[in-house]
Protein backbone atom coordinates (compact mmCIF):
# COMPACT_ATOMS: atom_id res chain seq x y z
CA UNK A 1 0.00 0.00 0.00
CA UNK A 2 1.49 3.08 -1.11
CA UNK A 3 1.19 5.64 2.06
CA UNK A 4 1.99 9.45 1.90
CA UNK A 5 1.73 9.63 5.59
CA UNK A 6 3.09 13.45 6.53
CA UNK A 7 4.33 14.23 9.35
CA UNK A 8 2.54 16.41 11.89
CA UNK A 9 5.01 19.31 12.28
CA UNK A 10 2.55 22.66 12.87
CA UNK A 11 0.11 23.48 15.40
CA UNK A 12 -2.51 22.00 13.35
CA UNK A 13 -1.29 18.94 12.20
CA UNK A 14 -0.81 19.87 8.95
CA UNK A 15 2.77 20.49 7.51
CA UNK A 16 2.93 23.62 5.80
CA UNK A 17 5.36 22.35 2.74
CA UNK A 18 2.96 19.23 2.36
CA UNK A 19 1.34 21.32 -0.72
CA UNK A 20 3.67 20.20 -3.21
CA UNK A 21 3.07 16.57 -2.83
CA UNK A 22 -0.47 16.99 -3.80
CA UNK A 23 -1.07 16.08 -7.36
CA UNK A 24 -2.54 18.38 -9.48
CA UNK A 25 -5.93 16.40 -10.23
CA UNK A 26 -6.38 15.78 -6.86
CA UNK A 27 -5.90 19.51 -6.53
CA UNK A 28 -8.55 20.37 -9.17
CA UNK A 29 -10.93 17.60 -8.03
CA UNK A 30 -11.25 19.76 -4.98
CA UNK A 31 -11.06 23.57 -5.77
CA UNK A 32 -12.83 22.89 -8.26
CA UNK A 33 -15.42 20.30 -7.29
CA UNK A 34 -15.98 21.31 -3.39
CA UNK A 35 -14.70 23.59 -1.11
CA UNK A 36 -16.60 27.03 -0.13
CA UNK A 37 -18.46 28.56 -2.66
CA UNK A 38 -18.75 32.09 -1.93
CA UNK A 39 -20.39 34.50 -4.12
CA UNK A 40 -17.53 36.90 -5.14
CA UNK A 41 -18.40 40.37 -6.81
CA UNK A 42 -16.69 39.63 -10.34
CA UNK A 43 -16.80 35.86 -10.28
CA UNK A 44 -18.54 33.68 -13.01
CA UNK A 45 -19.88 30.74 -11.90
CA UNK A 46 -17.44 27.51 -12.46
CA UNK A 47 -20.29 25.39 -12.51
CA UNK A 48 -19.94 25.13 -16.05
CA UNK A 49 -16.50 24.39 -16.15
CA UNK A 50 -15.72 20.90 -17.45
CA UNK A 51 -11.97 20.03 -17.73
CA UNK A 52 -12.38 16.99 -19.47
CA UNK A 53 -13.91 19.21 -21.98
CA UNK A 54 -11.36 22.00 -22.19
CA UNK A 55 -8.45 21.44 -24.41
CA UNK A 56 -8.19 17.88 -22.96
CA UNK A 57 -4.89 17.46 -24.50
CA UNK A 58 -3.21 20.71 -22.69
CA UNK A 59 -4.15 19.47 -19.08
CA UNK A 60 -2.89 16.21 -20.44
CA UNK A 61 0.51 18.11 -20.95
CA UNK A 62 0.46 20.04 -18.34
CA UNK A 63 -0.45 16.97 -15.54
CA UNK A 64 2.12 14.71 -17.41
CA UNK A 65 4.86 17.28 -17.06
CA UNK A 66 3.97 17.57 -13.02
CA UNK A 67 4.01 14.01 -12.54
CA UNK A 68 7.36 13.45 -13.91
CA UNK A 69 8.72 16.38 -11.99
CA UNK A 70 7.30 14.12 -9.18
CA UNK A 71 9.01 11.57 -10.16
CA UNK A 72 6.45 9.13 -11.24
CA UNK A 73 8.01 6.27 -13.63
CA UNK A 74 6.69 6.18 -17.15
CA UNK A 75 3.44 4.10 -17.76
CA UNK B 1 -11.75 45.94 -17.23
CA UNK B 2 -8.89 47.84 -14.84
CA UNK B 3 -8.07 47.95 -11.48
CA UNK B 4 -8.15 45.60 -8.51
CA UNK B 5 -9.98 43.16 -6.72
CA UNK B 6 -9.24 40.73 -3.47
CA UNK B 7 -8.98 37.52 -4.14
CA UNK B 8 -10.21 34.85 -1.46
CA UNK B 9 -8.31 31.65 -1.06
CA UNK B 10 -9.64 30.69 2.67
CA UNK B 11 -11.94 31.82 5.83
CA UNK B 12 -10.33 30.82 9.10
CA UNK B 13 -11.09 31.05 12.82
CA UNK B 14 -8.55 32.08 15.25
CA UNK B 15 -5.58 32.67 12.49
CA UNK B 16 -2.37 33.54 14.04
CA UNK B 17 -1.62 36.16 11.50
CA UNK B 18 2.33 35.80 12.46
CA UNK B 19 1.97 32.48 10.94
CA UNK B 20 1.46 33.86 7.48
CA UNK B 21 4.21 36.07 7.29
CA UNK B 22 6.33 35.41 3.96
CA UNK B 23 3.44 33.87 2.31
CA UNK B 24 2.81 35.06 -1.26
CA UNK B 25 -0.37 34.69 -3.62
CA UNK B 26 -0.23 35.33 -6.94
CA UNK B 27 3.00 37.47 -8.99
CA UNK B 28 4.29 37.40 -5.53
CA UNK B 29 1.70 39.36 -4.31
CA UNK B 30 2.10 39.45 -0.34
CA UNK B 31 -1.21 37.76 1.43
CA UNK B 32 -3.48 40.06 3.75
CA UNK B 33 -6.29 38.98 6.08
CA UNK B 34 -9.63 40.43 6.50
CA UNK B 35 -10.81 39.75 9.74
CA UNK B 36 -14.58 40.00 10.99
CA UNK B 37 -15.25 39.16 14.46
CA UNK B 38 -12.86 36.03 14.98
CA UNK B 39 -13.26 34.76 11.21
CA UNK B 40 -10.43 35.59 9.26
CA UNK B 41 -10.60 35.87 5.39
CA UNK B 42 -7.33 35.27 3.67
CA UNK B 43 -7.03 37.40 0.50
CA UNK B 44 -4.93 39.00 -1.84
CA UNK B 45 -5.08 41.85 -4.19
CA UNK B 46 -5.72 40.75 -8.24
CA UNK B 47 -5.71 42.70 -11.63
CA UNK B 48 -8.94 42.62 -12.64
CA UNK B 49 -7.51 42.43 -15.80
CA UNK B 50 -6.38 38.96 -15.25
CA UNK B 51 -9.30 37.96 -13.05
CA UNK B 52 -12.54 39.63 -14.17
CA UNK B 53 -15.36 38.31 -15.47
CA UNK B 54 -14.08 38.83 -19.01
CA UNK B 55 -10.35 37.90 -18.61
CA UNK B 56 -11.24 34.58 -16.61
CA UNK B 57 -13.61 33.20 -19.36
CA UNK B 58 -10.23 33.60 -21.06
CA UNK B 59 -8.16 32.25 -18.70
CA UNK B 60 -10.09 29.34 -17.38
CA UNK B 61 -9.39 28.06 -20.99
CA UNK B 62 -6.07 27.94 -20.38
CA UNK B 63 -4.93 25.23 -18.43
CA UNK B 64 -1.09 26.82 -18.15
CA UNK B 65 -2.67 29.45 -16.23
CA UNK B 66 -5.62 27.02 -14.31
CA UNK B 67 -2.77 24.85 -12.99
CA UNK B 68 -0.83 28.01 -11.76
CA UNK B 69 -3.69 29.50 -10.24
CA UNK B 70 -4.85 25.87 -8.92
CA UNK B 71 -1.10 25.46 -7.21
CA UNK B 72 -1.08 28.69 -5.87
CA UNK B 73 -4.49 28.54 -4.39
CA UNK B 74 -3.62 25.09 -2.62
CA UNK B 75 -0.20 26.35 -1.52
CA UNK B 76 -1.88 29.36 0.06
CA UNK B 77 -4.53 27.40 1.58
CA UNK B 78 -2.21 24.44 3.38
CA UNK B 79 -0.06 27.95 4.66
CA UNK B 80 -3.37 28.76 6.65
CA UNK B 81 -4.68 25.20 7.65
CA UNK B 82 -1.20 24.63 9.17
CA UNK B 83 -1.83 27.61 11.32
CA UNK B 84 -5.11 27.44 11.66
CA UNK B 85 -9.13 25.51 11.19
CA UNK B 86 -9.34 26.62 8.04
CA UNK B 87 -11.94 26.56 5.23
CA UNK B 88 -10.63 26.37 1.69
CA UNK B 89 -12.70 28.78 -0.87
CA UNK B 90 -13.49 26.98 -4.48
CA UNK B 91 -11.44 28.29 -7.15
CA UNK B 92 -11.42 31.69 -8.52
CA UNK B 93 -13.62 34.03 -5.70
CA UNK B 94 -12.88 37.55 -6.55
CA UNK B 95 -14.63 40.92 -4.33
CA UNK B 96 -13.99 44.34 -5.20
CA UNK B 97 -12.79 45.32 -1.48
CA UNK B 98 -12.28 44.34 1.72
CA UNK B 99 -15.68 45.78 2.81
CA UNK B 100 -17.43 43.58 0.26
CA UNK B 101 -15.04 40.95 1.76
CA UNK B 102 -16.35 41.49 5.23
CA UNK B 103 -20.04 41.96 3.76
CA UNK B 104 -19.46 38.65 2.34
CA UNK B 105 -18.54 36.98 6.00
CA UNK B 106 -21.23 38.23 7.39
CA UNK B 107 -23.61 37.27 5.01
CA UNK B 108 -22.61 33.72 5.56
CA UNK B 109 -21.48 33.82 8.91
CA UNK B 110 -23.84 30.89 10.47
CA UNK B 111 -22.78 28.62 7.75
CA UNK B 112 -18.83 28.99 7.98
CA UNK B 113 -18.96 28.84 11.27
CA UNK B 114 -20.95 25.27 10.71
CA UNK B 115 -18.04 24.19 8.32
CA UNK B 116 -15.20 25.72 11.17
CA UNK B 117 -17.30 23.50 13.25
CA UNK B 118 -17.14 20.61 11.48
CA UNK B 119 -13.52 20.15 10.40
CA UNK B 120 -11.67 21.46 13.93
CA UNK B 121 -9.28 19.61 14.74
CA UNK B 122 -10.38 17.00 11.98
CA UNK B 123 -7.69 16.31 8.50
CA UNK B 124 -8.74 15.01 5.32
CA UNK B 125 -7.33 11.91 3.90
CA UNK B 126 -7.87 10.64 0.17
CA UNK B 127 -7.88 7.02 -0.48
CA UNK B 128 -7.68 5.37 -3.71
CA UNK B 129 -8.26 2.16 -4.77
CA UNK B 130 -7.14 1.06 -8.61
CA UNK B 131 -6.90 -2.11 -10.41
CA UNK B 132 -4.34 -2.55 -12.30
CA UNK B 133 -4.40 -2.98 -16.26
CA UNK B 134 -3.12 -6.65 -17.61
CA UNK B 135 -5.13 -7.98 -14.35
CA UNK B 136 -6.99 -9.38 -16.31
CA UNK B 137 -5.12 -10.70 -18.75
CA UNK B 138 -4.69 -14.32 -19.14
CA UNK B 139 -2.38 -16.34 -17.08
CA UNK B 140 -2.03 -18.93 -19.13
CA UNK B 141 -0.34 -19.06 -22.06
CA UNK B 142 -1.99 -18.38 -25.87
CA UNK B 143 -1.53 -21.64 -27.27
CA UNK B 144 -3.63 -22.13 -30.31
CA UNK B 145 -7.17 -23.28 -29.75
CA UNK B 146 -7.54 -27.06 -31.41
CA UNK B 147 -10.85 -26.51 -32.62
CA UNK B 148 -13.88 -24.42 -32.59
CA UNK B 149 -15.14 -25.50 -29.05
CA UNK B 150 -11.82 -25.37 -27.85
CA UNK B 151 -12.11 -21.80 -28.90
CA UNK B 152 -15.44 -20.61 -27.26
CA UNK B 153 -14.22 -22.72 -24.44
CA UNK B 154 -10.96 -20.58 -23.43
CA UNK B 155 -13.41 -17.05 -24.28
CA UNK B 156 -15.70 -18.30 -21.50
CA UNK B 157 -12.94 -18.82 -18.99
CA UNK B 158 -11.31 -15.43 -19.79
CA UNK B 159 -14.72 -13.77 -19.55
CA UNK B 160 -15.22 -15.57 -16.19
CA UNK B 161 -11.97 -14.57 -14.98
CA UNK B 162 -12.49 -10.78 -15.97
CA UNK B 163 -15.51 -11.19 -14.10
CA UNK B 164 -14.30 -12.95 -11.11
CA UNK B 165 -11.17 -10.08 -11.08
CA UNK B 166 -14.10 -7.35 -11.46
CA UNK B 167 -16.45 -8.81 -8.50
CA UNK B 168 -13.08 -8.52 -6.23
CA UNK B 169 -12.30 -5.25 -7.00
CA UNK B 170 -15.82 -3.82 -6.44
CA UNK B 171 -15.49 -5.70 -3.22
CA UNK B 172 -11.97 -5.01 -2.13
CA UNK B 173 -13.50 -0.83 -2.85
CA UNK B 174 -16.52 -2.13 -0.55
CA UNK B 175 -14.54 -3.23 2.16
CA UNK B 176 -11.67 -0.52 1.93
CA UNK B 177 -14.59 2.30 1.99
CA UNK B 178 -16.73 0.56 4.94
CA UNK B 179 -13.06 0.55 6.75
CA UNK B 180 -12.50 4.23 5.96
CA UNK B 181 -15.99 5.03 6.67
CA UNK B 182 -15.74 3.18 10.27
CA UNK B 183 -12.54 5.29 11.26
CA UNK B 184 -13.62 8.66 10.43
CA UNK B 185 -16.16 11.43 11.11
CA UNK B 186 -17.57 11.58 8.00
CA UNK B 187 -16.86 10.62 4.19
CA UNK B 188 -17.32 11.79 0.77
CA UNK B 189 -16.83 9.64 -2.83
CA UNK B 190 -15.29 11.53 -5.39
CA UNK B 191 -15.55 11.03 -9.26
CA UNK B 192 -12.72 8.38 -9.79
CA UNK B 193 -10.18 10.15 -11.74
CA UNK B 194 -9.85 10.23 -15.40
CA UNK B 195 -7.21 8.22 -16.80
CA UNK B 196 -7.16 10.57 -19.77
CA UNK B 197 -6.12 13.26 -17.11
CA UNK B 198 -4.31 11.44 -14.47
CA UNK B 199 -1.58 9.67 -17.17
CA UNK B 200 -2.51 6.72 -15.34
CA UNK B 201 -2.93 3.23 -17.04
CA UNK B 202 -4.97 1.80 -13.49
CA UNK B 203 -8.38 1.65 -13.48
CA UNK B 204 -9.30 4.07 -10.56
CA UNK B 205 -12.27 2.40 -8.81
CA UNK B 206 -12.55 4.17 -5.85
CA UNK B 207 -11.59 8.20 -5.03
CA UNK B 208 -13.04 8.95 -1.57
CA UNK B 209 -12.18 11.67 1.05
CA UNK B 210 -12.35 11.34 4.70
CA UNK B 211 -12.47 13.58 7.63
CA UNK B 212 -10.49 12.01 10.18
CA UNK B 213 -9.69 13.17 14.01
CA UNK B 214 -6.05 13.96 13.89
CA UNK B 215 -4.91 11.99 16.70
CA UNK B 216 -6.84 9.19 14.94
CA UNK B 217 -4.97 9.18 12.02
CA UNK B 218 -2.63 6.36 12.87
CA UNK B 219 -5.44 4.18 13.68
CA UNK B 220 -7.14 5.09 10.47
CA UNK B 221 -3.75 4.23 8.42
CA UNK B 222 -3.38 0.84 10.15
CA UNK B 223 -7.09 -0.58 9.39
CA UNK B 224 -6.75 0.90 5.93
CA UNK B 225 -3.32 -1.16 5.11
CA UNK B 226 -4.74 -4.44 7.22
CA UNK B 227 -8.07 -3.93 4.37
CA UNK B 228 -5.50 -3.40 1.82
CA UNK B 229 -3.38 -6.66 2.50
CA UNK B 230 -6.91 -8.50 2.09
CA UNK B 231 -7.50 -7.92 -1.53
CA UNK B 232 -3.77 -8.14 -3.26
CA UNK B 233 -5.24 -7.44 -6.65
CA UNK B 234 -5.86 -4.23 -6.28
CA UNK B 235 -3.81 -0.72 -5.33
CA UNK B 236 -5.26 0.90 -2.33
CA UNK B 237 -3.33 4.29 -2.29
CA UNK B 238 -3.58 6.27 1.38
CA UNK B 239 -2.63 10.57 0.96
CA UNK B 240 -2.65 12.85 3.65
CA UNK B 241 -3.29 14.82 5.96
CA UNK B 242 -4.71 17.34 3.83
CA UNK B 243 -6.61 20.72 4.34
CA UNK B 244 -10.39 19.87 4.66
CA UNK B 245 -11.36 21.00 1.10
CA UNK B 246 -14.12 18.16 0.56
CA UNK B 247 -15.92 18.76 4.00
CA UNK B 248 -15.92 22.58 3.50
CA UNK B 249 -19.22 22.69 1.56
CA UNK B 250 -21.47 25.04 3.14
CA UNK B 251 -24.74 24.48 4.00
CA UNK C 1 -0.70 34.24 -24.94
CA UNK C 2 -1.69 30.40 -24.27
CA UNK C 3 -4.36 31.04 -26.66
CA UNK C 4 -2.59 32.06 -29.03
CA UNK C 5 -0.30 29.31 -29.23
CA UNK C 6 -3.79 26.91 -29.28
CA UNK C 7 -4.95 29.00 -31.97
CA UNK C 8 -1.40 28.30 -34.16
CA UNK C 9 -1.35 24.77 -33.03
CA UNK C 10 -4.71 24.36 -34.49
CA UNK C 11 -4.19 25.75 -37.64
CA UNK C 12 -1.00 23.69 -38.36
CA UNK C 13 -2.86 20.64 -37.24
CA UNK C 14 -6.02 21.32 -39.37
CA UNK C 15 -3.39 22.10 -42.19
CA UNK C 16 -1.51 18.65 -42.02
CA UNK C 17 -5.14 16.86 -41.89
CA UNK C 18 -6.63 18.54 -45.25
CA UNK C 19 -2.57 17.68 -46.77
CA UNK C 20 -1.94 14.30 -45.56
CA UNK C 21 -4.09 11.81 -47.28
CA UNK C 22 -2.42 8.69 -45.53
CA UNK C 23 -3.54 10.16 -42.39
CA UNK C 24 -7.03 10.20 -43.56
CA UNK C 25 -6.48 7.10 -44.75
CA UNK C 26 -5.58 5.79 -41.10
CA UNK C 27 -8.36 8.05 -38.92
CA UNK C 28 -10.98 6.20 -41.43
CA UNK C 29 -9.29 2.63 -41.05
CA UNK C 30 -9.21 2.85 -37.27
CA UNK C 31 -12.55 4.07 -37.20
CA UNK C 32 -13.95 1.40 -39.37
CA UNK C 33 -12.12 -0.80 -37.65
CA UNK C 34 -13.38 0.26 -34.36
CA UNK C 35 -16.90 -0.50 -34.90
CA UNK C 36 -16.31 -3.86 -36.48
CA UNK C 37 -14.70 -4.60 -33.05
CA UNK C 38 -16.59 -3.57 -31.65
CA UNK C 39 -19.45 -5.95 -33.33
CA UNK C 40 -17.10 -8.54 -32.96
CA UNK C 41 -16.95 -8.45 -28.88
CA UNK C 42 -20.54 -8.18 -29.06
CA UNK C 43 -20.92 -11.09 -31.46
CA UNK C 44 -18.66 -13.37 -28.96
CA UNK C 45 -20.34 -12.27 -25.92
CA UNK C 46 -23.80 -13.95 -27.81
CA UNK C 47 -22.10 -16.20 -28.62
CA UNK C 48 -20.92 -17.61 -25.28
CA UNK C 49 -24.67 -17.10 -24.47
CA UNK C 50 -25.94 -19.07 -26.70
CA UNK C 51 -23.85 -21.83 -25.93
CA UNK C 52 -24.37 -21.16 -22.09
CA UNK C 53 -28.22 -21.77 -22.81
CA UNK C 54 -27.66 -24.94 -24.49
CA UNK C 55 -29.51 -25.49 -27.00
CA UNK C 56 -27.00 -25.79 -29.64
CA UNK C 57 -25.95 -28.89 -30.94
CA UNK C 58 -21.80 -29.77 -30.74
CA UNK C 59 -21.81 -29.19 -34.72
CA UNK C 60 -23.20 -25.98 -34.24
CA UNK C 61 -21.52 -25.02 -31.35
CA UNK C 62 -17.90 -25.95 -33.31
CA UNK C 63 -19.31 -24.05 -36.21
CA UNK C 64 -19.94 -20.73 -34.09
CA UNK C 65 -16.44 -21.05 -32.44
CA UNK C 66 -14.06 -21.21 -35.81
CA UNK C 67 -16.66 -18.94 -37.27
CA UNK C 68 -15.30 -16.24 -34.42
CA UNK C 69 -12.39 -17.52 -34.47
CA UNK C 70 -11.63 -16.62 -38.05
CA UNK C 71 -13.35 -13.15 -36.98
CA UNK C 72 -10.72 -12.40 -34.36
CA UNK C 73 -7.49 -14.05 -36.81
CA UNK C 74 -8.42 -11.56 -39.64
CA UNK C 75 -8.74 -8.55 -37.16
CA UNK C 76 -5.84 -9.12 -36.38
CA UNK C 77 -4.31 -9.02 -39.73
CA UNK C 78 -6.26 -5.60 -40.42
CA UNK C 79 -5.03 -4.15 -36.89
CA UNK C 80 -1.64 -5.12 -37.80
CA UNK C 81 -1.59 -3.70 -40.95
CA UNK C 82 -1.78 -0.44 -39.61
CA UNK C 83 -0.34 -0.75 -36.49
CA UNK C 84 -2.94 -0.92 -34.25
CA UNK C 85 -3.77 -2.37 -30.94
CA UNK C 86 -7.45 -3.08 -29.36
CA UNK C 87 -6.53 0.43 -27.35
CA UNK C 88 -6.15 2.75 -30.26
CA UNK C 89 -9.71 1.16 -31.35
CA UNK C 90 -11.10 2.22 -28.17
CA UNK C 91 -13.03 5.93 -29.34
CA UNK C 92 -13.86 8.40 -26.64
CA UNK C 93 -17.96 9.04 -27.35
CA UNK C 94 -17.89 11.64 -24.91
CA UNK C 95 -20.39 11.79 -22.05
CA UNK C 96 -21.42 8.14 -23.13
CA UNK C 97 -17.85 7.19 -22.14
CA UNK C 98 -15.12 4.91 -24.48
CA UNK C 99 -16.59 2.60 -27.50
CA UNK C 100 -15.19 -1.00 -26.27
CA UNK C 101 -15.30 -2.15 -22.39
CA UNK C 102 -12.37 -1.95 -20.52
CA UNK C 103 -12.31 -6.18 -21.91
CA UNK C 104 -9.57 -6.55 -24.01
Amino acid sequence: MSDLDLRATSSTGLPATGAAQVSLVDILDRLLGTGVVLAGDVTISLAGVDLVDIRLNALITSVRADMRRQGWGAP
Amino acid sequence: MSGTGRYLFAVARDLRVAELTGTQGFHGTPIDVVERDGLSAVVCDVDLGEFGEEPLTRNLEDLTWVERVARTHNDVVWRVAAAATCAPLRLVTVCADDDSVRAKVDSLRTELENVLDRIEGRQEWSVKVLVPQGAAVEAEPAATPTSGTDYLRRKREAAERRRDLSDEAVRAAREVHDVGHAHAVASRQLAPQDPRLTGRTETMILNAAYLVEAGEHEVFTTALRAAAEQHPSVTVEVEGPWPAYSFAVLG
Amino acid sequence: MGRAVTDDARGRLRQRIDSDPDSVARDLFKLVLSIIELVRQLMEAQALRRVDQGDLSDDQVEALGLGLQRLEEAMEELKSRYGLTTADLNLDLGPLGTLLSDNP
